[in-house]
């Protein structure tokens, strides 16, 4: 099937792992306009194949590998790829995300997504070669059972010796952790993850150990020539950005540390406290001066958030914030070097840093209150790594740890201090002292995620410095930050391109005159937010801080505006809900652990507690959901979900 | 004699984790700063309009450039920062 659009390619196969063949899925131009492409395509693809009855676990789940319209363009930050199914730690629909070059390479082979479904009868790599699908044996080759980097070296040694050295190529593989079914496994591709919700779990009871994919298909842009120009503008505002162009380049998102400590949002011994009295040991300062050797990005990125550090010898990626966060004050550990070892432990075992290191705080707590006596103790550090070991194979305590802190609290009691929503658990932003992220984690499609969330810590005093108690408009910012999110990684875009979003003054000027008048006035202008997400297309406009909308626009030749935009994340959105409904989702599992909504952080100001309930129905408002937070027949037909 | 932090670029830029000054007011901390950065990185272009655009913490709670400082004050001062 081929396609009027640019920016795609205009097939999608769609692979029967069981039997080994391969289809065309049929996927219109209609549904292109309509879908998108990314974690949107993936959630309408999984919408009208899956009847809310399959197990994450079974040959029924799909797996969906998509890319965007602005994958392979140019577009800055646009070698992304996403990767949606039913989680096994959620049992929703989940879509995680990654950088690196595999999306890039799957257009290459002139796909805009694959359809993975059924179950590989014995343990096996998928490699493609344009319309060539090849299984091959992952026990004959070495592959089955080897770390991250060793699986990765093996295959490419292979595909280089069939394909020869300069010959490109994009692959992802899962770890032990995967094969094992670890439920946060994780899937890589080269040192990138798409990290959460673990996608890799399903990828190894599928016996599929990776993927490999190369080809010679050109890409079609609609308009190359305002595309290279707009490209090169675009490039340019985000590297003189001060936050896409100095901060991020310069102190990745472990520069977040120390704020979050002044702001008392450093989740601190499992969420109990909010500060960390050791953070400077472990902030995105110290890793800048005594650990990052250079900083790294993805295929035409500009950021180049990621950090290089040297561990054992090697150079290795660096930790992220929440990586600091969750291994360092959340579980009162103040050794850097200690965290940048257990990340790439856990990244070679195919494992995701935020649940694995969550998991193990509440396992901490829990035997510190007689619930579970595990050996794992806040503050001592000395067997982590071998618990990390015996997680991603199976073994003793950590065959339990494997399951997430939702299920051993099911089991052992302690759900209260269980930091998770929906299963998923929370990254180390502590909402108590941002609550309108404290309602994003809770209402996430995918579960506590702080950016399917809304990311709503960057108003709330990570940017902004808007009022980070009152509940007062929050609702309808995180809605609006939802949408414009969906989409940007829908068209295959990093959500990082988003920051430049804020004028640059309102970041670096936070104490002058417009700044301040901003921070006063957000909880005022709900009404404002509201107007735009209720009827968006109304703004048919581009806007100069967000160049995406003219982006897309020139690579696919799709009418595009900024109302637009945000109308077809609105969608997305939306339908991600509703195969959560299907599954079983409403208001009743939008929810949060009590310590965060019951338990003030600060005990002589009430108000550091997440007012959920009072946030969530005027979300659901906001959104055209009913109370019980499903969406109604109106809001599905609005917004072309339903006929 | 207050106690200063840095966080942020503003230490990467000024090469400066912390020193001690006799200053009055956090504005008084401005010349101090500048001094300081040029012997601990002498290609430094930090300047006064930069360490105005950070975020003050006295004693760990967010103050004014126009605040008082007293002996034994502790004082942050921190770049904004965001997204992640």
């Amino acid at each position: 099937m081929s396609t009027s659009l640019g920016g795609y390619m205009g097939k999608v196969a769609l692979v029967d792992l069981t039997t080994q063949s391969v289809s065309e899925y049929p996927w219109t131009d209609e549904q292109r306009k309509k879908f998108i492409g990314g974690k949107i395509m993936a959630a309408k693809i999984l919408c009208d194949n899956l009847k809310g009855t399959e197990t994450p676990f079974s040959e029924e789940n799909l797996i969906v590998v998509t890319t965007g319209p602005l994958t392979g363009t140019g577009a800055p930050s646009s070698g992304r790829f996403n990767l949606s199914t039913i989680s096994p730690q959620t049992g929703y629909i989940t879509s995680s995300n990654c950088g690196g070059s595999f999306g890039y390479y799957l257009k290459r082979a002139g796909m805009d997504a694959l359809i993975l479904k059924g179950k590989c009868p014995e343990r096996s790599w998928l490699v493609i070669e344009n319309d060539r699908f090849t299984f091959r044996s992952a026990e004959a080759d070495g592959i089955w059972g080897q770390k991250v980097t060793p699986a990765q070296e093996r295959m490419e040694a292979i595909l280089t010796e069939q394909w020869g050295a300069r010959r490109g190529f994009g692959q992802m593989v899962i770890g032990p952790a995967g094969e094992n079914q670890v439920l946060y496994s994780s899937v890589i591709s080269g040192e990138r993850a798409a990290g959460r919700t673990g996608v890799g779990a399903v990828f190894g009871w599928k016996n599929l150990k990776g993927i490999a994919v190369t080809g010679n298909h050109e890409f079609h842009i609609s308009d190359p020539e305002k595309m290279t120009r707009w490209n090169s503008k675009w490039f340019d505002y985000l590297r003189r950005h001060p936050l896409t162009g100095n901060q991020l380049p310069r102190m990745g998102t472990a520069g977040l540390v120390s704020s979050m400590q002044m702001r008392g949002m450093l989740s601190t011994k499992n969420y109990t406290y909010g500060r960390y009295d050791d953070f400077e040991l472990v902030n995105g300062e110290t890793l800048a001066e005594e650990h990052n050797i250079v900083n790294r990005g993805c295929l035409t990125c500009p950021i180049k958030c990621a950090r290089t550090v040297s561990v054992e010898g090697k150079e290795v990626k660096g930790p992220e914030l929440e990586t600091l966060g969750l291994l360092g004050g959340g579980i009162l550990n103040n050794d850097l070097s200690l965290i940048l070892k257990w990340n790439n432990d856990l990244d070679e075992l195919g494992m995701d840093t935020i649940s694995c290191a969550s998991t193990l705080a509440w396992a901490m707590e829990a035997n510190e209150k007689g619930l579970w006596s595990n050996g794992l103790k806040f503050g001592e550090t000395d067997g982590v790594s071998r618990v990390f070991e015996d997680i991603a194979y199976r073994r003793g305590v950590g065959d339990e740890l494997a399951q997430g802190s939702k299920r051993l609290a099911e089991k052992y009691g302690g759900l209260d201090f269980a930091i998770q929503s929906k299963g998923l658990e929370l990254a180390a932003y502590e909402p108590r002292r941002a609550v309108g992220q404290g309602l994003g984690y809770a209402v996430s499609n995918r579960g506590g995620c702080h950016l399917n969330g809304g990311y709503l810590v960057i108003l709330e005093g990570l940017g902004l410095f808007t009022n980070p108690q009152t509940p007062h408009a929050k609702a309808d910012f995180t809605m609006m930050f939802q949408d414009l999110m969906e989409m940007i990684s829908a068209t295959g875009q990093c959500l990082f391109t988003s920051y430049a979003f804020f004028p640059g003054f309102l970041i670096t000027r936070p104490n002058g005159v417009v700044t301040r008048i901003a921070n006063a006035a957000i909880p005022f202008i709900g009404w404002a937010v509201r107007g735009i997400n209720k009827c968006p297309t109304a703004l048919a406009l581009h806007l100069p801080v967000f160049h995406h909308t003219k982006g897309v626009k020139y690579a696919t030749g799709m009418p595009m505006t900024f109302g637009k935009y945000i109308r077809c994340g609105e969608r997305g959105y939306t339908l991600e809900r509703w195969v959560d409904v299907r599954f079983g989702a409403s208001a009743k599992v939008d929810t949060l652990p009590k310590r965060l909504t019951d338990t003030p952080q600060d005990p002589k100001d009430p108000k550091t507690k997440v007012p959920l309930e009072q946030m969530k129905k005027t979300y659901y408002r906001a959104r055209g959901w009913d109370q019980n937070g499903i969406p109604t027949e109106r809001t599905l037909k609005k917004l072309g979900i339903i006929e | 004699m207050v106690h200063v932090k840095l966080f942020g670029l503003l230490r990467l830029d000024t090469g400066l984790k912390e020193l001690n000054a006799e200053a009055g007011s956090v504005k008084a901390l401005y010349p101090i700063l500048l001094e300081a950065s040029k012997k601990a990185k002498p290609d430094t272009k930090i300047t006064a309009a930069d360490i105005d655009g950070c975020i003050v913490i006295i004693n760990g709670a967010q103050s004014k450039k126009s605040s008082r400082l007293s002996d034994g004050d502790e004082v942050w001062l921190m770049s904004p920062v965001c997204g992640g």
